[in-house]
């Protein structure tokens, strides 16, 4: 379930925020810090681009308070922002180059989300698989697994937000969970299922 | 004839999937069983652990309320004029350039196929990386300047536009680099060109802005 989920500002917090009122802005910042980082960390595995997009992110949200127009959650909106930069950034031709670069590195992009942590406790572990499996993704499918599957969007919608069709979000996500399943569980790599044709 | 990973991903999401394949699920364990697996996964993305901004709200606000500097002054018309002249020569080159490249590059891949004679501008010129490196610097450079006036000469402005445009289709092309097939050689001629133009941009931007070189 998305991190943004019941979280709840209240309208004289916001209102407040939007005259300028620092602590309210403090409080709105406060509230979403943990899943608007985390949702940017999971779309942008090069910690320090996530930084600055998390400084943006915010940015943006307290400039533009007062175009929140009250019409749907106010979490969803301030996901919507988070996004949108993410996606601005993977558009972008500075990605482009350091894909071209991480190519020449031998450090995976991996162990840049990871931050080299690693935990004896099972749990945790797992938990580091699954993150080092993600991000082992490319970049897009990498979004279109996290936006459906944990954000919630709908294939029409990550189509709309990408410029692409309901098709195309569907068939990285299931490249993105054959990919998944093969690094986090190979004994079942040549389960017939997994492939994407349908004759086994 | 077990069911694909996008019908498993339908059923797991509740979308309509054909009644046979709906039916063959239940009964088949093996694709019960990878049904049960894509849900597994799926709880297992969404129970990653949230994760700690690094950047305190103290940040977020000075960085708010860093002031954005204002032109001092207008420069000089001829200094404009100036820096007009060189940025159109730049983009007349550019151009210039742009159409001989099919020739050029015909001529590369004949000289490709001969090992033993190398391209000695290729040589010269700077490396991909580094053409992005000083790219990105006078990205940086220009998002330093001050704001562009509200008011300003028209030919300034459509100066400045021409070169932003020709900058936005070298994007587009850089962008999809890697899925149109552009060799390194073409990759480093429109990385080249790009930081030329925002040279010339950023020349043009300081002498607008009033700015001393």
């Amino acid at each position: 379930m998305s991190q943004f989920a019941g979280i709840e500002v209240t309208a004289e917090v916001l209102s407040a925020a939007c005259s300028g009122d620092s602590r309210a802005q403090e409080a709105i910042y406060r509230c979403y810090q943990r899943p608007v980082y985390s949702l940017i960390r999971r779309l942008i595995a090069r910690p320090a681009i996530a930084d600055e997009l998390f400084q943006d992110t915010f940015i943006e949200i307290l400039r533009s308070l007062r175009s929140y127009s009250g019409g749907g959650p106010f979490g969803g909106w301030v996901r919507a922002i988070a996004v949108n930069k993410c996606l601005m950034y993977l558009r972008s031709p500075w990605h482009r180059s350091f894909a071209y670069l991480d190519a020449d590195e031998n450090e995976p992009l991996a162990d840049l989300l990871m931050d080299g942590a690693s935990s004896p406790d099972a749990q945790v572990q797992a938990s580091n698989d699954v993150e080092r499996a993600l991000a082992t993704l490319p970049p897009l499918t990498r979004t279109v697994v996290w936006l459906h599957d944990v954000e919630g969007y709908t294939h029409g919608e990550i189509a709309q937000l990408m410029g692409r069709t309901a098709s195309f979000s569907k068939s990285q996500l299931a490249r993105a969970h054959q990919r998944l399943r093969e690094l986090l569980d190979p004994q079942s790599e040549s389960l017939p299922c997994t492939h994407l044709s349908t004759i086994c | 004839m077990h069911a694909s990973i996008d019908h498993l991903l339908s059923l797991r999401d509740g979308q309509p999937v054909d009644a046979a394949t709906a039916a063959h699920v239940e009964q088949c364990q093996r694709c019960s069983a990878e049904l049960r697996k894509l849900r597994e996964l799926q709880l297992k993305l969404q129970s990653l652990p949230p994760l700690d901004a690094p950047t305190s709200f103290t940040e977020i606000r000075r960085a708010m309320a860093r002031p954005v500097a204002q032109p001092r002054r207008l420069v000089s018309p001829r200094l404009v004029a100036a820096l007009a002249f060189v940025a159109l020569t730049t983009i007349f080159f550019v151009a210039l350039r742009d159409e001989t490249a099919p020739r050029r590059m015909a001529e590369h891949d004949t000289q490709s196929a001969q090992p033993q004679e190398q391209p000695t501008d290729v040589v010269e010129q700077a490396r991909v990386p580094e053409l992005v490196a000083q790219s990105q610097r006078l990205e940086d450079l220009l998002q330093r300047l001050p704001e562009r006036p509200r008011v300003e000469r028209v030919s300034t402005a459509a100066m400045i536009d021409t070169i932003e445009d020709r900058i936005q289709w070298l994007d587009f092309q850089l962008s999809d680099a890697p899925d149109s097939g552009l060799s390194e050689e073409q990759t480093q001629r429109l990385w080249r060109e790009r930081v030329e133009l925002m040279d010339s941009l950023v020349k043009v931007r300081y002498a607008e802005g009033g700015v001393a070189f």
